[in-house]
């Protein structure tokens, strides 16, 4: 078929305006290939660990508890939906490694002959060895983090005994695909948490299990009655010390992928929507300004009889090809792309990959959003072709009507105006509307740009915070049973602390109504100076004589108020449940706890005199002074967090660098468009100007003023946008376990609009030619479409 | 001289634009009748009302008042749609400035118009007439004022329309080039038995016409028949 002329002008107008075609393209392009890509990248994700989770047949029920005998198992299998239900043991002791400073745990957990049923372990590589006396699998990450290959020996204290094992496997398993230590560790540190898994004889034997397991795994039939069937796990387990049960989607890992692959996902919703909204705002301003250059012609066109629905569908189809090229490139390099980066992130959570999918329902709906979009643009920004009348498009237009400006009543201010300026204010109230919209894009750029520097200055404050001002303690040591308080005075005698408090940290559930919520109750001394208690208004307040403290990330998943009561259920045996009141809400970012004072919790939870362990400040080496201390699991130290937050900072200064970059081609391209626009609509204007002796350097200034006022406008507008922008990543980031303050610094913003200033300057500078190339006497002779 | 068949019947009409609180009569209670083939000069100084007139006729434009009758059919009654399929398959435009597509080639220009005609004529063969037929793949920017008028003339008559208006068709050219354009006009006339409306302010083109209408101030002010019209060639200005 022979092409429409209309079409081939269409095609020369593209090729004509290549540079603004390619940067609105490029937008689009960029929208489309965050949402292919992001959107493959989650399925794919999310197939793998369907996958994962069924090949290795992850447990949907975790519960903890004190010990229940082997034999006890086979009754919870009358429980209705109750599929398969396995023991093991699990208990964390500290590992020697080289480094005598190097405080690493690992958790020793049991596995039944033959592999088990639940949870089973993965090898990629070949077969998984047996499990003897003195051998162990030792978890993939943990086994890379620290570079252990199989037929070394790695040697855990166990009770204080030293025990020499040999990695004669190495494996991951899919309760471990991000390795989390609890829910208390926010960040992985593989280095220095590892798990390794042992026979079933062996565990039980060296921990004193014989015959008996803490930890049982329950498959179910199906979700539906979870809840249900947990409450009845509880209540037949009861007798054996359920400390918790954790489901499936509480899980540490799980949950951390979980959000991780819905982060992803709104990143794969807001920023496309984001870009087509900016691409939206400069093909409307370009299709009214190509309108309006091309008014003769449209004229020409309605006398030779073309209707207007078909000059606007001309126009329109320059918007719908920008949407077409664009989005068939974006879509091709997100495919393109989500495939490594599926790969990357699947082997970044050691699992194996479920083969990779293209998922076309993403690609049209891709291809057909976009295209509305595009239209709807277009149509709005050509509709000017309607008014056009081809009689009076021939005649030259009427210069539009100037008008004194609100500016100029202030005349002080406006007398003592350079010329330049006066034109340039004039000149950007002469089209108010579109001023108005490329505001509000280069402020939408510029809000994108706040974003990620937002993140990382609530990163490092979040840390700063919560490791020096509300949790002010060198370590802390966590008993691996509770102890009588007597044990603070040992350790006292072995360290040389200058302060050392009592710390009890113990499971309950937490309730309100049918709200209910398993934390950790940590007491601490009423005058504690390692704990910094801060309400909601800032003020520093101390622990209650009686009542509780909680968290709000506590407070909102209890939906409790300061003065109301919570039930307090104990999961020891024979425990009564006790109320509380909220004493107060206070502040913590991250991890989710409950506080009391230590000795109303003895008295009123658990026993008199108890103690889960020790807070210390001290400069001691604890490590090497408590190395043969017995019935110590952990040794934390804030230094050992501070460095893994800083590991991690380097993977988010990455992804900022990625965010700025994405604001920063939207803001190119706005301000790019603008200007060519601008250049081209006021050529004989220019060329007056230059008649009257004004040179090309005064002439690009001007346009320059144009763009210094634009980014500065929108750099003003931008600060509310950026704001509101941060309070809504704050709340979808913000989790049980984590809570991201609203911090708006000055920086942040003066960072932002710094990037602002430098992207609309390159833009400019992209433009430096077409100005100097414009020839302007030939501008004035010539006035022919 | 024998029976000739009435085109077109303007019947009274006048045309006031409104500008802001001033109205301007651009045209007032002109009357006249169009004949088939015919060649009439509407003559008149700037401002005198001819472009408003032409601009009626070939349904660019409506009149306030007054009718103009094509073959029996009100075109002043005709809605949006209807007058776009008028100028589509009855009228061919030349105008002052050529007007053509700067990004389409001579032939182009002429598909353009071609296109949506149901009766259209061969291309090249127009593009022969008008004696461009080495030139059809040059851009408007390549060729001469002349050349591209020529171009727009062939646009015109392609579409084969019962009506040519042209509105000034010399009126950007030089003397020489001007009467080349004139005596293609006249060919078309005479040879494609064309009606043919030329509005200019140049008296001299006049004595080439079957008739010609003079205008001022808006209002026709003489209608004259031109026994013998002279051809093109020897006009002078």
């Amino acid at each position: 078929m022979v092409m429409k002329k209309l079409d081939v002008r269409l095609l020369r107008m593209v090729k004509h305006s290549k540079g603004q075609f390619i940067s609105v393209t490029v937008i689009v392009a960029v929208a489309l290939l965050i949402y292919i890509m992001f959107n493959m990248t989650t399925i794919n994700i999310g197939n793998a660990v369907e996958h994962y989770y069924g090949t290795t047949n992850i447990s949907d029920l975790e519960v903890e508890l004190i010990r229940i005998p082997q034999t006890a198992l086979s009754d919870l299998k009358s429980i209705q939906g109750i599929s398969d239900v396995q023991g093991r043991v699990s208990v964390d002791v500290p590992l020697q490694v080289a480094d005598k400073d190097e405080k690493v745990r690992i958790r020793i957990m049991s596995v039944p002959e033959g592999g088990g049923k639940i949870n089973k372990l993965y090898a990629p590589k070949g077969e998984l060895p047996e499990l003897g006396d003195d051998n162990v699998i030792l978890l993939e990450q943990f086994a890379k983090a620290r570079g252990t290959k199989t037929e070394d020996i790695i040697t855990p204290y166990i009770n204080g005994r030293k025990h020499n094992l040999k990695v004669s496997g190495i494996a991951s398993s899919s309760e471990f695909i991000y390795l989390m230590e609890n829910e208390q560790a926010l960040l992985t540190d593989p280095k220095k948490f590892g798990v390794a898994y042992v026979s079933e004889t062996f565990a039980q034997s060296v921990f004193g299990y014989r015959g008996y397991y803490n930890e049982v795994l329950i498959t179910l039939q199906d979700q539906d009655n979870i809840d249900d069937i947990a409450d009845q796990v509880e209540k037949k387990l009861d007798k054996y010390g359920v400390k918790r049960i954790t489901k499936l989607e509480d899980q540490p890992s799980n949950n951390i992928l979980m959000q991780k692959i819905d982060g992803i996902k709104q990143m794969s919703a807001l920023l496309p929507v984001l870009f087509l909204v900016v691409a939206a705002i400069i093909i409307s301003i370009m299709l009214s300004r190509i309108v309006n250059n091309d008014r003769m012609a449209i004229g020409v066109l309605k006398a030779l009889g073309y209707s207007n629905n078909r000059i606007l569908s001309h126009y329109t189809k320059y918007a719908l090809a920008i949407g077409l090229v664009g989005s068939v490139t974006g879509i091709a390099g997100g495919l393109f792309l989500s495939n490594p980066l599926s790969q990357v992130f699947v082997s970044f959570f050691n699992m194996p990959l479920a083969g990779l999918q293209i998922q076309y329902s993403y690609i049209i709906s891709g291809i057909f959003l976009t295209s509305i979009f595009c239209i709807v643009s277009g149509l709005f920004g050509a509709r000017g072709i309607l008014k056009i009348m081809p009689a009076d498009s021939m005649r030259p237009e009427a210069p539009k009507a100037g008008k004194r400006i609100l500016i100029e009543r202030v005349t002080f201010f406006w007398r003592r105006l350079p010329f330049s300026w006066k034109m340039v204010i004039r000149n950007i109230m002469r089209n108010k509307r579109r001023f108005a919209f490329l505001v509000l894009g280069l402020a939408l750029a510029y809000a994108i740009n706040t974003v990620p520097l937002y993140m990382s200055n609530a990163m490092v404050t979040m840390f700063k915070v919560q490791y020096e001002e509300y949790q002010k303690m060198d370590y802390t040591v966590e008993f691996s049973k509770p102890l009588n308080e007597r044990a603070i005075k040992d350790i006292s005698h072995i360290i040389e602390a200058r302060l050392i408090e009592p710390k009890l940290e113990y499971p309950f559930e937490l309730t309100n109504g049918w709200r209910k919520k398993a934390v950790g109750i940590i007491g601490a001394p009423q005058q504690t100076a390692f704990y910094k208690f801060v309400d909601r208004d800032n003020n520093v307040v101390s622990l209650p004589d009686n009542g509780i403290f909680i968290t709000e990330a506590l407070a909102k998943t209890l939906n409790v108020k300061k003065g109301e009561t919570i039930v307090i259920r104990s999961f020891l045996p024979g425990k009564d449940d006790v109320v509380l009141v909220v004493a107060n809400i206070v502040k913590q970012y991250l991890g989710s706890n409950a506080y009391m004072n230590i000795d109303v919790m003895e008295e009123l939870l658990l026993e008199k005199d108890m103690v889960t362990g020790v807070n210390l400040a001290t400069d001691d080496n604890l490590k090497e002074k408590l190395k043969d201390v017995k019935n110590i699991s952990a040794v934390r130290s804030s230094g050992d967090i501070q460095e893994s937050f800083e590991e991690y900072l380097d993977t988010m200064i990455a992804a900022i660098s990625a965010y700025m970059l994405f604001g920063g081609i939207l803001g190119f391209a706005l301000v790019y468009n603008a200007t060519i626009i601008g250049i081209s609509e006021r050529t004989n204007e220019f060329a007056a100007l230059r008649i009257m002796g004004f040179d090309k350097k005064d002439i690009y200034g001007m346009i320059g003023k144009e763009n210094a006022i634009m980014a500065g406008v929108a750099i003003l507008v931008g600060i509310p946008l950026g704001s509101g922008m941060i309070t809504g990543m704050a709340e979808s980031f913000s989790s049980e376990m984590i809570t991201l303050p609203v911090i708006l610094t000055p920086t942040i913003f003066a960072q932002a609009a710094a990037a602002s200033v430098i992207f609309t300057i390159i833009a400019q500078l992209a433009t430096l030619r077409k100005i100097y190339n414009l020839n302007f006497i030939e501008a004035l002779k010539s006035r022919i479409s | 001289m024998m029976q000739k068949s009435i085109l077109m019947k303007v019947e009274n009409i006048s045309k006031n634009y409104k500008m802001g609180e001033i109205s301007v009569d651009a045209l007032q209670e002109a009357s006249f009748n169009v004949y088939d083939g015919e060649f009439i000069v509407i003559l008149g100084p700037s401002g005198s009302g001819k472009s408003t007139l032409l601009n009626i006729l070939g349904g660019m434009d409506l009149p306030s008042e007054g009718r103009v009758l094509v073959k029996d059919e009100e075109i002043n009654k005709y809605n949006d749609r209807k007058l776009t399929a008028y100028r589509r398959d009855k009228v061919g435009f030349v105008f002052q400035f050529y007007n053509l597509m700067a990004n389409l080639t001579a032939k182009e220009n002429v598909e353009l118009a071609t296109e949506m005609c149901k009766e259209a004529l061969d291309i090249d063969k127009v593009m022969e007439e008008v004696g461009l037929e080495d030139r059809k793949d040059h851009f408007p920017s390549q060729m001469s004022g002349g050349e591209q008028q020529r171009v727009a003339i062939a646009r015109a008559v392609a579409k084969n329309p019962l009506l040519l208006l042209c509105d000034e068709p010399t009126g950007a050219l030089d003397y020489k080039t001007g009467l080349l354009i004139l005596s293609l006009l006249h060919k078309i006339n005479r040879q494609f038995k064309k009606t043919v409306i030329i509005i200019t302010h140049n008296m001299a083109i006049g004595d080439m016409a079957d008739r010609v209408i003079k205008m001022r101030s808006g209002r026709i002010v003489e209608i004259k028949e031109n026994e013998n019209p002279i051809p093109p060639e020897r006009i002078e200005w």
